[in-house]
C-alpha cells in the first residue's frame, strides 16, 4: 500500500527529467527556440552561397565546444539512467557518449586544418555521416524503448556496468570506423569548394535527413516529458543543419558556417535547459524533504498533546467513578440507608466504566490500520446502509434528507465497518449542528466521480456552521464544541480517510451551514 | 431544608456532575449543578451558595474566569476547583485569587469534604 499522499512529498515521476511532463512555459520556450531556429535558416538561405573563406579556427573551436556540450549532456543522461536504469536512457546518453567521441577524430581529420594532406577529406566527411547516422538512431532507440519498458530492478553494479559496456563498446566501435575511413580514404581536393558533394553523397544526405525527420516524427508522437521536448528542438536543429549543408554543398561559405552554428546553439540550449531543470528539481526536491521533516515534527507534537488529552479524558470518568463510589458509601453508611440513591450512583459507575472503555476503544481505532478488512465497495451502498441506520436519529430530530448519488460509481477498495463509522459520525455531527436551529434542517448527501480518478461523498447540513476561528482545529485529536464530546470523532475519521489513502475537508455551505466532503482513491472502474 | 448550606457544582462533564451531587447530599447538604459558569451566573441560587465547586476547563467562561466574575460582583463566595488537567499556572492563579481549595481528578472525595466543611466555617463566622 502506499503512504498517505503528504502535501509535501514528490514522487519519483516528478523529479525525473525523462518522465518529469514539460510545463507550458516550457513548451513555449522549446517553440520559440524552434521558430527561431526556422527563421534564421530562412534568413540564411538567400546568403548560404555567399563565400565567407577558411577560418583556421572554426573548427577546432566548434569541435571543442561539441565535445564539452555533448560530455556534459551525456554523463547527465547516464546518471539518470544509473537511477532508474531505463534502457531508453542508456541509448540515448549512448548517442550523445558517441557524439562526444567521434569530435575527436572528426576535427583532426578536418582537411585544411593541419595542412595534411595525407588525413584525407573523405574520413571527414565519413566521420561526419556516420555521427548524423548514430545520433538520430540512438534518439529513435531511445523514443521506442522508453514508453513500453517494464522497469527492470537491475542490481546498482550492472548499471555502472552497463554504462562502462556502452562506452567501451562505442570505443571499439568507433575506432573501427575512424580507422575504415581514414585508410579507405581518398585525398580530397584541397580548396576547390565545389567538390564535396558528389551525387552519393548528396543521397546520403537526404537519407540522414529522413532519419532526422523520422525520430523527431516519433518523438512528437510520442512526447511526455521534459527530455522528450528538449531532444525534438536538437533534432530540429540537426535538420536545420543537414538541410543548410545539402542546399549549399559548398564549404566555407555563410550556410556552411551557419548550419554548424545553429546546431551548436541548439546544443548548447538544450544543455542549458537541462543543467538549469536538474538544478530547479534539486531545490523542489530540497523542499519536498523540508516539508516532509516538518510535518513528521507537526505530527510528533500532535501525538504529545493527544497524549495529554488522552490523560484529560480518562481522569473524567475515573474521578467520576470514585466520586460516586464514595457517595455510595455514604449512602450506605447512613442510619436508614438509601437504596435508591446507592441504586444511581452504582449505574453511574457503570456509565463511567463503560465511558472508559469507548475511549480506548476510540484510541485503539484512531492508532490502528488494518488492511486485511478492505474489500471492493460501492459507496452508493454505504450511503444507503447509514441512511437506514441514522433513519430514527433524523426522524426524531426532524431532519428532511435530500440524496444525490452518481449512477455507476467507481469501486474503492475499503474498510465497510470503517468507512460506516466515518459516515454516521458526519451525519451526526451534521444532526447536532442543526439541532439548535429551528428551519430549514436538510441534510444533503452527494456522491460523485472526482477526476480524475477519486470518488467523492459530501454531507452537508443547514445548521449554524462552523467559526472559522475554529476551522482548523475541528480535526484535532480531543477538540471539541459539544459539552458531552469527547471531540474524537472527526480526528479518527480523518485518521479513517487518510488511512485510505483519502481526504477529509470541511468548507461552508453554499446557503449557511457546512459541508464535509472526503475523496476515496478509485480503484475499480465499472 | 432552606437552613442547609447551598453547594453549587459547576462542570461540562454530566457524569462529574452527578457524582459531586450524590457525595453532597450524602453529607445533608444542598447541591445544585451547572453544565457552565454562564448557567450558574444567571441562576437565582447564587444568591444562596455557600461553596462552589468548579471544573478548571470548561468551554465558555472557564473556572478562572468565573471567579474573577465572582469578585467583580462583590461575591466572596469560597471556590473549590476540581480539574483533570492539572496546570500549575492556573492553579498558582487561582489559589492566588483566594481559592479555597485545588484538586486534581480523581481526587480523594476525604479532602473535598474537609475543604466544603471549611467553606460552610467560614460563611458561619462572617
Amino acid at each position: 500500500m502506499a503512504e498517505p499522499a503528504t502535501t509535501g512529498a514528490l514522487n519519483e515521476q516528478q523529479v525525473l527529467l525523462s518522465t518529469l511532463p514539460p510545463s507550458r512555459g516550457q513548451q513555449r520556450l522549446a517553440l520559440a527556440t524552434i521558430l527561431v531556429l526556422l527563421a534564421a535558416f530562412c534568413a540564411t538561405v538567400p546568403f548560404a552561397t555567399v563565400p565567407v573563406g577558411y577560418i583556421r579556427e572554426f573548427i577546432p573551436a566548434y569541435a571543442a565546444a561539441m565535445f564539452v556540450i555533448s560530455s556534459i549532456t551525456s554523463a547527465l543522461l547516464f546518471v539518470q539512467f544509473s537511477v532508474v536504469h531505463s534502457r531508453a536512457l542508456l541509448a540515448v546518453s549512448g548517442g550523445y557518449l558517441f557524439s562526444t567521441l567521434i569530435t575527436v577524430p572528426w576535427a583532426l581529420t578536418f582537411p585544411d586544418l593541419f595542412g595534411a594532406t595525407d588525413m584525407a577529406g573523405t574520413t571527414w566527411g565519413v566521420l561526419s555521416r556516420i555521427w548524423h547516422l548514430v545520433f538520430p538512431l540512438s534518439v529513435i532507440g531511445y523514443t521506442l524503448l522508453k514508453d513500453d519498458e517494464a522497469r527492470t530492478a537491475w542490481p546498482r553494479a550492472l548499471s555502472y556496468f552497463a554504462v562502462l559496456l556502452s562506452a567501451a563498446g562505442l570505443l571499439v566501435a568507433f575506432d573501427l570506423v575512424t580507422g575504415l575511413g581514414t585508410t579507405t580514404s581518398e585525398p580530397m581536393p584541397r580548396g576547390s569548394p565545389f567538390s564535396m558533394l558528389d551525387r552519393a553523397q548528396a543521397d546520403w544526405n537526404a537519407l540522414l535527413f529522413l532519419l532526422a525527420l523520422f525520430a523527431l516524427a516519433l518523438l512528437w508522437s510520442r512526447r511526455r516529458s521534459v527530455l522528450d521536448l528538449w531532444l525534438m528542438v536538437v533534432m530540429c536543429g540537426l535538420l536545420i543543419e543537414l538541410c543548410l549543408i545539402t542546399l549549399v554543398g559548398l564549404r566555407y561559405v555563410v550556410g556552411w558556417y551557419a548550419a554548424r552554428v545553429y546546431f551548436l546553439v541548439s546544443s548548447m540550449l538544450v544543455l542549458a535547459v537541462l543543467l538549469s531543470e536538474t538544478a530547479l528539481l534539486y531545490a523542489r526536491l530540497a523542499r519536498s524533504v523540508m516539508a516532509q521533516r516538518q510535518e513528521r515534527e507537526a505530527r510528533l507534537i500532535t501525538m504529545d498533546v493527544l497524549s495529554a488529552s488522552i490523560a484529560h479524558e480518562m481522569n473524567q470518568p475515573l474521578a467520576s467513578i470514585v466520586t460516586n463510589a464514595d457517595a455510595a458509601s455514604r449512602w450506605m453508611a447512613r442510619p436508614t440507608p438509601d437504596l435508591d440513591e446507592v441504586k444511581a450512583t452504582l449505574e453511574q459507575i457503570r456509565n463511567s466504566a463503560y465511558r472508559a472503555r469507548d475511549l480506548i476503544g476510540s484510541i485503539r481505532a484512531m492508532v490502528k490500520r488494518d488492511d486485511r478488512n478492505r474489500a471492493a465497495l460501492d459507496l452508493n451502498d454505504l450511503v444507503r446502509e447509514v441512511l437506514a441506520l441514522t433513519e430514527r436519529e433524523l426522524q426524531r430530530n426532524r431532519v428532511s434528507v435530500e440524496v444525490e448519488l452518481e449512477e455507476h460509481l467507481p469501486l474503492v477498495n475499503a474498510d465497510r465497518v470503517q468507512l460506516q463509522q466515518v459516515l454516521v459520525n458526519l451525519i451526526t455531527n451534521a444532526i447536532d449542528a442543526m439541532a439548535e436551529k429551528k428551519w430549514p434542517r436538510i441534510l444533503r448527501i452527494k456522491s460523485a466521480v472526482q477526476e480524475p480518478d477519486g470518488v467523492l461523498t459530501s454531507v452537508a447540513d443547514t445548521g449554524k456552521g462552523i467559526d472559522p476561528k475554529i476551522v482548523d482545529r475541528i480535526f484535532n485529536p480531543l477538540f471539541t464544541t459539544k459539552s458531552n464530546g469527547m471531540g474524537m470523532g472527526l480526528a479518527i475519521c480523518r485518521s479513517i480517510i487518510e488511512g485510505h489513502d483519502g481526504r477529509l475537508q470541511v468548507s461552508a455551505g453554499a446557503e449557511g451551514g457546512s459541508v464535509f466532503q472526503f475523496v476515496l482513491p478509485a480503484t475499480i472502474a465499472r | 431544608m432552606q437552613d442547609a448550606p447551598i453547594i453549587s457544582i459547576i462542570d461540562d462533564d454530566e457524569s462529574m456532575r452527578c457524582a459531586m451531587k450524590s457525595l453532597v447530599t450524602s453529607l445533608g447538604l444542598d447541591a445544585y449543578t451547572f453544565a457552565s459558569a454562564e448557567a450558574f451566573l444567571q441562576s437565582p441560587h447564587l444568591e444562596h451558595t455557600s461553596c462552589v465547586i468548579t471544573d478548571l476547563q470548561m468551554p465558555g467562561l472557564n473556572g478562572v474566569e468565573l471567579q474573577k466574575s465572582l469578585l467583580a460582583q462583590g461575591r466572596r463566595i469560597p471556590i473549590i476547583f476540581v480539574t483533570a488537567f492539572p496546570e500549575e499556572r492556573l492553579r498558582a492563579r487561582a489559589i492566588e485569587a483566594g481559592a479555597l481549595g485545588f484538586l486534581s481528578k480523581p481526587f480523594e472525595s476525604e479532602t473535598l469534604i474537609k475543604l466544603i466543611d471549611k467553606a460552610i466555617e467560614t460563611g458561619r463566622k462572617t
